[in-house]
Order: structure tokens, then sequence, then C-alpha cells
């Protein structure tokens, strides 16, 4: 017979304890702020069918004629906005984007059935801050093509087809082009660079 | 036997069977979205495509190139030594291995950067550091490394030896003869000067 059988309170305070501290630790389980709702998985198929968002020509319908409902954000710092901006954008620079008042804002834009549209300078700004709005959950943001240059150029009808994610060359052609008397060698190494690659960090070891 | 006993074996068992509940841990560690938006803030990913091509001049060893632009594009033409994930297959298991490689710096290119940067974002989610985004593209490649333009007579000598160096460089990946002293002087030039000045000219 154990010696805290004499004593069954003991037991029974061995077992409050024991509850009290799940229950404590259930409780106190950190809920982080804003959380995934895509997958890597999701996003990259997110990235291979979605190719961005909105063009200007379509943006200056949405604001002008349409009923829907639009909001846009210049995700560019203070400065670069005053200096010009999409008439309607409210500016948010990329820093400030995931404040606690943005997200609430956001939030609501999202309940009401906004579109968010978010430019930077140009794409490439405001290709990470959409791919994160897109993760954490907030379906309805979208990118502007080409970001604020590229609607300056379409405002003064200077466009072409935006097209970032084309070849501009035929990369082979041109190089080979280059070429005037010399072997080509552009043709990728891979598969003896894989092999080496995949070695990793075992080599390492051992040395004198 | 205690009754007490029984009940706390109960207890046990049933938080047994909550832990079957708990979700599975994913073998990767995914960084905060806060986190991941703050680096994203960061210029600091960008190399320029005039970087890119000293390194591999230079044989950097740490350089590990990753072009994200599907396997038939990849095949027809790639910068040397590349190894070819397409952004579509980024998280298939076999292609992980090639991130996350010790003291390896990955540079993500693709036919701009837009891609290269979406490679970029979905990587760091995932908690992979020393990983790159070169700038352009490769139709920036192509306009400054391998079809390099003459700058204006009033340029400046930064942009003479940019220059010199980018006629350097594109011999050195089209096998065009360029006189010898030219092409080997202006190697080592620029080798002083590139570190800091890198950030000219984006395309």
């Amino acid at each position: 017979m154990h010696v805290h059988e004499l004593n069954p309170k003991k037991t029974v305070i061995t077992m409050i304890i024991f509850v009290v501290v799940i229950i404590a630790g259930l409780l106190t389980i950190r809920s982080p702020r804003l959380k995934y709702a895509l997958t890597p998985e999701q996003t990259v198929l997110l990235t291979a069918s979605d190719n961005g968002g909105i063009s200007p020509e379509k943006l200056e319908l949405l604001l002008t004629g349409s009923t829907e409902k639009v909001e846009v954000i210049d995700i560019r710092n203070h400065y670069e906005f005053a200096r010009g901006h999409i008439p309607g954008a409210r500016n948010i620079s990329a820093v400030e984007l995931l404040e606690n008042d943005n997200i609430k804002w956001l939030r609501i834009l999202q309940e009401e059935g906004f579109t968010v549209v978010i430019y930077g300078k140009d794409q490439l700004q405001a290709n990470g801050p959409w791919m994160v709005f897109r993760q954490i959950g907030f379906s309805n943001v979208t990118v502007l093509l080409g970001g604020y240059q590229y609607y300056l150029a379409y405002k003064d009808n200077k466009t072409q087809k935006y097209a970032p994610c084309k070849a501009d060359f035929n990369y082979d052609e041109v190089a080979k082009a280059s070429v005037a008397d010399g072997e080509d060698n552009n043709q990728p190494a891979k598969k003896t660079t894989i092999v080496r690659r995949k070695k990793k960090g075992g080599a390492v070891a051992g040395g004198c | 036997m205690n009754k007490n006993y029984l009940v706390l074996a109960i207890l046990m068992i049933l938080l047994a069977v909550g832990l079957l509940l708990v979700p599975e841990r994913q073998n990767y560690q995914q960084i905060e979205p806060e986190k991941l938006m703050w680096d994203i803030t960061q210029t600091s990913r960008f190399v320029t495509v005039d970087q890119v091509a000293q390194m591999i001049i230079e044989g950097d060893p740490t350089l590990e190139l990753i072009d994200i632009r599907p396997v038939a594009d990849f095949e027809t033409f790639s910068l040397t030594n590349a190894i070819n994930i397409p952004l579509d297959s980024l998280m298939k298991p076999d292609y992980q291995d090639y991130l996350g490689i010790e003291d390896m710096n990955v540079v993500f290119y693709g036919n701009s950067d837009i891609n290269a940067d979406q490679a970029w974002v979905i990587a760091k989610r995932m908690g992979y550091n020393s990983i790159y985004v070169m700038q352009g593209g490769l139709n920036c490649w192509i306009r400054k490394i391998i079809q390099p333009v003459e700058p204006d007579e009033s340029a400046s000598q930064e942009e003479f030896d940019l220059y010199q160096f980018r006629k350097g460089a594109c011999a050195f990946f089209t096998g065009t003869k360029v006189e010898a002293p030219d092409a080997g002087k202006t190697g080592i030039k620029v080798v002083k000067r590139k570190k800091g000045t890198a950030v000219a000219g984006g395309c």
C-alpha cells in the first residue's frame, strides 16, 4: 500500500492540479492574430491560375461606370502618394498593411463584398503584399497589373499590352545571334549539376 | 482501490485520445504572415543581372540559380548551371531538397521578376533563408548582358565601366571573340566596383 493512499485527499489534490494545469494550458495557447488560409500548395496553384489581378482598363471601368464596390489601396510611401496617385485611392504603405486597424477595415470590406485593388509603383512591389493577403484569406484582394507606372502610361495612351511574365525575346536565338564564331555554351549542364548539388552538407565532415 | 485513481486513469485515456486528434505537424516551419510581410517590404531580396553574371563568371560556389519557368523553356535556354524548378511544382518534395541547402544562395529567375518573386514569397513563407530574386528576369538579362547598349558620351565613368563589364560578360556567355586585354581588364576592374553600387539602373 502506498503511503499517500493513507490520505485520500492527496490524490484529489493531484487530480485537481493536473486538470487545472491542462485547462490553463488550453486557455493560454497563443492564437496567432493572422492565420494562413491557404496552404503553400494552394498558393502555388494561385500563382499558376490567377496570373495577377486587374488591368488599368478594367479598374477604370470599375471606378467610373459600374455599381461594383471597389476600394483602391496605394501601398507606396506617403511621399510618393502625395506626388500623384489613382483618384480615390487610399494610401496605406506596405509596412502598415497588416496593422490592426487596417486588418479590421479589410475584414469589413470583405464582408460587405468590396473588391480591393492594391498597387505599388510597379507590379513587383504589390505582388508580395497581394500574395500575403490572399494567403491569409482575403480572397477579395486583387492586384493592379503593371502598378502605377503602367497606369500612368495607360493614361497617356502609350501602352502596349502588358504581359509581364512573357519572354520578350527568343532567348536561345538572341544568345546565338550574339555568337560571332564561338561555340554555344548556353546548354544547361543540368545532369551533372543536379548530382553535385544533391550531396548536401555531408562532404564537409572529416577534414584534417 | 481508490476511486480517484480510476477517474485519473480515465482522464489520462481521454487526453491520449485527444492527442490523436491534434492536427499533424508540418515538416517545415512556416513563418508568420507579419514576418513574411515585413520581409517582403525589404528590397534586399533583389540581385541585379550584373551581380548574377559576376557570380557566374567568378564561379561562385555558393550560387544556386533556380529557373522557375516551364521545363520546355528551360531546355531551350537557361543560365549556366541553373536548376529547373517550374513554379507550379515548387512544393513537390523532390524539388524541396534544392532549397535550404546550407551556405547556398538561391537566386530565382524567370522571364520577368514577377513569377520569380512569387516563388520567393512561397519559399520565404516556408522558412527558407538566403533566397533572392533576379531583378528583371531573363528579359533584363538579354537587354543588359547579351545586348548591352553603349552609354552616351556624357555618361559617367561608372556607366562606361559597367558597359565594359557587360560586354565582357556577353563575350563570356555567348563565346563572342572580343579583344582579349579588354575583356580581361574589365573583368578585374568591375570586381572591385561591383559590390557596393550594384543598385544602379533597373529594368
